[in-house]
């Protein structure tokens, strides 16, 4: 399925949702929105998974500066121009604003006010001390009293838990399917559809993994393997065709569209020991150590992550992997310290390219150079 | 064994001629719109001239437009080929800075393998390549070749931006206009270059032994300048007498081809 089909088939599933008579949400796809109260809601969360190209970032600079983060950008510029595959943005109903980074609060503020969407507010905390934790519950029982108003209809705590048992056995599902020994670009085409479909795509999900046999889930790859940190890459972004063409392969995606996603797995005893679904998301908002919003630290969590990552494959199939370090140009979030990151990664022995990029058609020369010249050098 | 290396750069096509280790032959011109035509047209002469055959040569290509030598057997990226290059004639190299017309690079080799272990490339821009010299010389009035030495009789070069190449421009004209001597404009364009690449190139640790290569090492106020910017002297490739550092890329994709032919 090529991307177009995938944009299409969307457009299609969230008109039926719509006229089922859901409520679409709309949010930046940061690892810390609690998707689970959405869907308890019986609203669709629409994840902005869209990667930019020229034109996007060309039509955002009406509202913002060439020098933002070059994925805020794309967003802006998407919903500024909405080509034809993008109809389904105009089903939106709600835009959340949130914070994981200041970019992220720009781009959904701009959105919401710019392209008359209502917006819902959920703020985060960047530490995870016992003050921070009481505030993101109470953020999170104010985006429930926000959803329930517009409902005119009470969220059940049983409803609830029943969302985060459902999301839950997805992502164990999709952690299960990104240790599946197949190709960069088939993986990540799966995770992209699978996280913006949420679990309405488990059914497919499931029948992807019968119909592989041991066979080819043994396939072996001559190509060199590589592990893809920082930005995500999104739909409609060919980033993950140049590593491949230029003889790599993506086995491992700590990102969004990844890692950050379907790690966030709450243990069966913690859903059967806390009653309250809400002390379940916090908890889980505690333990998230996955993302790079929390501070203190997140840097330093980030390279031991990495560092077990690269040494558990290496231990588990005695190669080595190569770190490319994903940076959205003027993402300050992930470029300002990947200098430090890539050095100290490299004190241990890892190799990492900072692959600093925006979405533009102009460099994709350069971006293949140095992809290519990375996996000559590892 | 004959290998060729094919370097197709955005300005220029160079391409060298081995014969086990030694250089049989080379050639460099203008890579045009059309690199396909002129990389083959170099390669046919290089083969009549010498009475050799497609057959006998492994060819690999490097560079910008190392996709579209349609002749080549491989091809490797020119980070790889310049770090290969470099130590063709300064084997004990431990960093390269190669700036060509559209881009620059710097490249760490490792003590051990004598492998590329880290790189840097300039962004989307020209500031800090050739085309940013080709520019100012144009805004200065100065043909290309002799900027470089009207730069070195300056002793007080004025201060130029390093990040934008249309913003530099303005500067110069301005600058111009305020009565600056013209060799002390030449010296601050040659700075601003040395400054924006010296950075990018400390970024990764480079250290002497440094190879300066690509077309823009023939200009002698870069070289200074980036020496003042390292705190180190630095070194071009010279094949009797005359500047080879143009051909490292090339030299590098032969002698990378030789490695490889020969398992």
């Amino acid at each position: 399925m090529d991307n177009l089909e995938l944009l299409s088939d969307y457009s299609s599933f969230l008109r039926e949702k719509k006229e089922e008579g859901k409520k679409i949400i709309g949010f930046i796809s940061h690892d810390n929105i609690p998707e689970e109260l959405f869907d308890a809601a019986g609203f669709i969360p629409l994840r902005l998974l869209f990667a930019g190209n020229d034109e996007f970032m060309d039509a955002s600079h009406d509202y913002l500066p060439p020098s933002t983060c070059a994925f805020a950008q794309s967003c802006i510029g998407l919903f500024s121009l909405k080509p034809n595959q993008y109809e389904f943005l105009d089903l939106i109903d709600y835009f959340i604003v949130s914070n994981h980074c200041v970019s992220d609060i720009c781009a959904s503020e701009i959105i919401s006010k710019r392209f008359d969407i209502p917006r819902l507010n959920f703020y985060i905390p960047y530490t995870n001390n016992e003050n921070s934790i009481k505030y993101f519950k109470l953020e999170l029982l104010e985006l429930k009293k926000q959803l329930e108003e517009i409902n005119g209809k009470e969220i059940k705590d049983e409803n609830l838990k029943e969302s985060i048992k459902k999301y839950n056995s997805f992502k164990r599902k999709l952690l299960d399917f990104s240790f599946l020994n197949i190709s960069g670009s088939e993986k990540l085409k799966i995770l992209q559809k699978a996280i913006l479909y949420g679990p309405f795509f488990l059914p497919e999900l499931e029948s992807f993994f019968e119909q592989r046999s041991d066979n080819e889930i043994q396939t072996s790859f001559n190509s060199k393997e590589v592990l893809l940190t920082g930005g995500s890459i999104f739909i409609n972004d060919p980033l993950i065709d140049l590593v491949e063409e230029g003889g790599g392969n993506i086995t491992f995606f700590d990102s969004w569209i990844g890692n950050n996603y379907y790690s966030q797995i709450i243990a069966n005893d913690i859903l059967d020991s806390i009653k309250n679904p809400y002390d379940i998301l916090v908890h889980r908002f505690k333990n998230n150590n996955f993302g790079d919003h929390s501070v203190p630290n997140f840097l330093e969590n980030k390279i031991l992550q990495l560092e077990k990552i690269y040494q558990d494959h290496l231990k588990k199939t005695g190669r080595k992997l190569g770190i490319i370090n994903h940076i959205i140009k003027f993402c300050d979030h992930i470029s300002l310290l990947s200098s430090h990151l890539k050095n100290r990664l490299q004190e241990k022995g890892i190799q990492v390219l900072n692959l600093e990029r925006d979405y533009s058609r102009a460099i994709r020369g350069q971006l293949s150079t140095r992809i290519e010249a990375f996996l000559e050098m590892i | 064994m004959k290998t060729c290396g094919v370097d197709i750069g955005s300005l220029e096509t160079k391409m060298v001629l081995l014969d086990d280790k030694n250089i049989m032959d080379y050639r460099v011109g203008r890579s045009t719109f059309d690199f396909k035509r002129v990389g083959s047209n170099m390669f046919n002469e290089l083969l009549e001239k010498h009475n050799l055959r497609k057959s006998e040569i492994y060819v690999m290509s490097t560079g910008y437009g190392r996709n579209t030598v349609s002749f080549a057997d491989d091809r490797i990226t020119e980070i790889t080929a310049h770090a290969r290059g470099v130590q063709y004639f300064y084997p004990e190299a431990h960093s390269v800075i190669d700036i060509g017309g559209q881009d620059s690079k710097a490249i760490v080799i490792s003590e051990k393998t004598r492998n590329v272990i880290d790189f840097q490339m300039n962004d989307k821009c020209a500031a800090g390549t050739g085309r940013f010299i080709e520019v100012m010389a144009g805004a200065l009035e100065v043909p290309i070749q002799q900027i470089g030495e009207l730069a070195l009789n300056s002793n007080n070069p004025a201060s130029i931006s390093s990040t934008c190449t249309v913003f530099a421009e303005s500067e110069v004209i301005s600058l111009f206009a305020r009565g600056t001597k013209k060799e002390d404009i030449a010296a601050g364009i040659h700075k601003s270059i040395a400054r924006r690449v010296a950075g990018m190139a400390k970024r990764i640790g480079v250290a002497p032994l440094l190879v300066f290569c690509g077309g823009v090492a023939k200009n002698i106020a870069v070289k200074k300048f980036l020496e003042l910017e390292l705190g180190f002297e630095i070194v071009t490739p010279v094949i009797n007498g005359k500047s080879s550092a143009q051909l490292t890329g090339a030299i590098g994709a032969a002698l990378i081809a030789q490695e490889q032919r020969s398992g």
